[in-house]
């Protein structure tokens, strides 16, 4: 192999890491415990007609939740997108486990982009906050919750 | 038996322009559906599933709350005090139940 070849093909490799590395950090946020994308997947297609996959990972979106909470059945969870008031559209606020994993859909029409609340975790899992941009964009949080008794049983 | 719905604005009086952070609470046992009884009969599911909030009769947030949302749930806002005026919470549950509750929020 001469210089010229080696060099297209390794940088032909690179790209090809970079790649393969956004498609993993937008899948798999660092693998949180406790994920259960199947029945995630079926709630967001519910909800949103879309997939995991169609999802961006953003930093613009501040989910602030537990990570050890002792009852699932309380868990407060904040969610705050650093957006203008007039791009975002909606929340919505998802959960891997449970047997409903949309937790709830906040409309938002002159509040500014931050909504709190309480919502019941069934296992171990992770909360995920989706928002639904104006452009039609779909900003994703996740951050796992580790449960000692469960919300829903 | 109408729903009890308690509203709070913090700061209670906040200066023209300022973040205001509304937070209601439902006084709702919001069953999911997926709880038993001691018989071991499923509790059907009977949870608020809308909440709209108005300003001066302007709808200006709709919670849309699943099975997953805790028994006498919180629902906090933030919103810019533009100006003085009347919030209005409406719900509504599966059983068809309503609430309603007004606030007034002054300017300091």
């Amino acid at each position: 192999m001469d210089r010229r070849t080696f060099i297209k093909a390794s940088a032909g490799a690179v790209a090809g890491t970079l790649l393969a590395n956004q498609l993993t950090s937008a899948l798999a946020q660092g693998g949180l415990e406790g994920e259960d994308l199947a029945n995630l997947e079926k709630g967001l297609r519910q909800v949103l007609g879309k997939g995991f996959r169609d999802l961006t990972v953003s930093q613009q979106v501040k989910l602030v939740a537990p990570t050890i909470a002792e009852s699932g059945a309380n868990v407060p969870v904040e969610i705050e997108a650093s957006l203008p008031a007039d791009q975002v559209k909606a929340i919505h606020c998802f959960c891997d486990k449970n047997a409903n994993p949309l937790l709830f859909t906040v409309i938002l029409n002159g509040v500014l982009p931050y909504y709190a609340t309480r919502v019941r975790v069934a296992e171990t899992a992770p909360v995920r906050a989706v928002v639904e941009t104006k452009d039609g964009r779909f900003l994703l949080a996740s951050q796992s919750v580790r449960v000692t008794v469960g919300g829903c049983g | 038996m109408a729903i009890n719905i308690l509203i709070r604005f913090t700061p209670a009086k906040p200066k023209a322009g300022e973040e205001v952070r509304v937070q209601i609470v439902v006084q709702h046992p919001m069953e999911p559906g997926t709880r038993r009884d001691g018989t071991g009969k499923l509790i059907p599911a009977d949870h608020i599933n809308e909440v709209n909030v108005l300003f001066d009769n302007q709808l200006i947030a709709q919670v849309k709350p699943g099975p997953g949302t805790s028994a006498n749930p919180l629902f906090a806002f933030k919103m810019r005090a533009a100006k003085a005026g009347q919030l209005k919470v409406t719900c509504k549950d599966l059983n068809g139940q309503t609430g309603e509750k007004t606030a007034d929020l002054a300017l300091a």
